[in-house]
């Protein structure tokens, strides 16, 4: 980082992190302690803003000193803030006292009962005392209420697997599909999901949603390889009759074909080794589609 | 036509006074404003509520996303005969009779306070206290018609059209030293974001519909009749460039 920024310049990188949500704790307390601190009160009312920047930050790179000063600061001029609280309660978390932290949630939550932040923090407190079960029951009677929080859903899909919960996770995760069905990882986790649960069904899903993935953004070469092995593992062992034994062998190939061409031109001789894997691949599927002939 | 001149005293004990009463009368508001501002409570049920019908509508739009056993899963949730959400779920209607509602009452009468009472109250004042004088002129020609508008209190008929009136010269400041005050008071909303920083954002600001139960009514509806058409159906062959069966172009059974 340049060592010459001017105030104004920090202030307004501050500024437009925070109006995008960037999460680089390192450089905002970089820029705060370097080029602010000392000239806080021309920043004015955005001052606030910034402290409440600064202080997450700060618990972010386990700076709780820093983090502290914030609060403090913040405190005196917002005595009753629930943002201010909440600021509190996550230094607490930090510091790993979260009984006291989960008291402050409480008391939020008491005061302003749609309080969506205290209670997904509660979620967080439990996940990071490793009680997934806790949590889950937790975040489940949270979304009852609010069920239109699509990164709940994501968490809870997470949380699920964590405990090896598929179709549940299948659930969760069909939510965030249709929050934002676009997004070209949200089908390609999806299929994944549905892929590990395995069965002729989950495997067919499964390939569709990957082969929608890549239709979303043929770049995704992750996808392109979930497209290669659910088609593989139908044409080899879940089809019934022979004509869906060919279309998913098509299907396989054209992956296989599409993966190859990927390798060639982008990668480097080193991984070009791995798609030996690709070619036992196809060894198999060929094979399977000549039982299948004979 | 002779030019007319005007008497500089106006200048000092008209034309000025009106522009700075206007101003500080301004400011004082937005402090009022500030400091009468409740802040909205908005209830838990409302939210979950709100939520809910968000939800049922997200899963009409984008349903066919999902493959057909999920979506149906997901419909009889709302829409079960006897345990669907729709149906359980009872709300009282929570029509607000501004008349009985106190809070209600409270806050249009802020409104009123803060908005319209100071410039009837100022502008009386005004018109009583600074009437028939001209104070300045528009420095370009102006048609007969502006005459209402910037001559109020001076009835004259051979007057010029750009002289301005003491009363049309309040109006004038009135409507426009807006940016004015986003200029002293920083930014218009820079106080404003302070008073959020007090109130806590409580994330949830959607606005909860008057009536649950004529929502939900009508959610019902709209969702017991969306068929679910699953788009991944062919999806393979189109991305593997093979023959597309024509049952995956058109819409399959379309009044099933």
């Amino acid at each position: 980082m340049a060592t010459h920024i001017t105030f104004d310049e920090a202030r307004t990188i501050l500024k437009k992190m925070r109006d995008e949500q960037v999460r680089d704790g390192d450089m905002v307390v970089k820029l705060w302690e370097g080029f602010l601190i000392h000239h806080s009160h021309k920043l004015a009312d955005e001052l606030w803003m910034v402290y409440e920047q600064v202080c997450i930050a700060a618990l972010d790179c386990r700076r709780l000193d820093l983090a502290e000063e914030c609060i403090e600061a913040l405190q005196y001029k917002f005595p009753d803030s629930m943002r201010v609280k909440r600021l509190e309660g996550l230094f607490y978390e930090a510091d790993g006292r979260y009984n006291e932290a989960d008291k402050l949630y409480t008391e939020i939550i008491e005061k302003d009962n749609t309080n969506m932040i205290a209670r997904k923090r509660q979620v967080a407190i439990l996940k990071a005392q490793g009680k997934m079960a806790e949590a889950i029951q937790k975040l489940n009677e949270y979304l009852k209420k609010f069920m239109t929080d699509y990164e709940s859903w994501m968490e809870l899909c997470d949380l699920y697997l964590c405990e090896f919960d598929y179709s549940n996770a299948a659930f969760c995760m069909e939510e965030v599909i249709m929050s934002n069905p676009h997004n070209h990882l949200f089908h390609q986790k999806y299929a994944e999901i549905r892929y590990t649960m395995g069965g002729a069904e989950n495997m067919e899903l499964a390939r569709s949603y990957f082969a929608q993935a890549v239709k979303l953004n043929p770049n995704n070469t992750r996808a392109l390889n979930g497209v290669l092995l659910a088609a593989t593992n139908l044409a080899t062992a879940y089809s019934k009759g022979a004509k869906e034994k060919q279309i998913n062998a098509r299907y396989a190939s054209w992956a296989e074909e599409q993966l190859t061409v990927k390798y060639k031109t982008q990668a480097t001789d080193e991984q070009r080794k791995e798609t030996k894997v690709l070619e036992s691949l196809r060894k198999l599927l060929e094979l399977s589609q000549n039982v299948g002939g004979s | 036509m002779a030019d007319l001149l005007l008497d500089s005293n106006i200048r000092i004990w008209v034309f000025l006074p009106i522009v700075v009463i206007t101003f500080l009368v301004g400011i004082i508001r937005h402090y009022v404003t500030i400091l009468l501002s409740s802040d909205k409570k908005s209830d838990l049920q409302q939210v979950a509520d709100s939520h809910a019908l968000m939800r049922s509508r997200i899963l009409r739009e984008n349903g066919k996303y999902i493959p057909k056993d999920s979506f149906l899963v997901r419909k009889s949730f709302f829409n079960h005969e006897e345990k669907g959400f729709f149906n359980v779920e009872k709300r009282e209607a929570q029509v607000k009779n501004p008349m009985t509602d106190p809070s209600m009452m409270t806050d249009m009468m802020k409104g009123n306070v803060t908005n319209v009472l100071p410039m009837i109250v100022i502008g009386g004042w005004i018109n009583w206290a600074f009437s028939g004088f001209l104070t300045t002129k528009v420095p370009f020609p102006l048609t007969l018609r502006f005459k209402p508008m910037l001559q109020r209190g001076v009835e004259l008929q051979s007057l010029d059209a750009s002289w301005v009136s003491s009363a049309s010269w309040y109006f004038l400041n009135v409507f426009g030293l807006r940016s004015m005050y986003t200029l002293i008071l920083g930014q218009d909303n820079a106080a404003d974001q302070t008073r959020m920083m007090q109130e806590q954002m409580s994330g949830s600001a959607m606005m909860a519909p008057p009536d649950p139960m004529k929502a939900f009514k009508a959610e019902w509806e709209a969702l017991e009749i969306t068929n679910h058409d699953w788009l991944l159906d062919g999806v393979e062959e189109e991305l593997t460039g093979g023959i597309i069966q024509p049952e995956t172009i058109y819409i399959k059974n379309k009044f099933t």
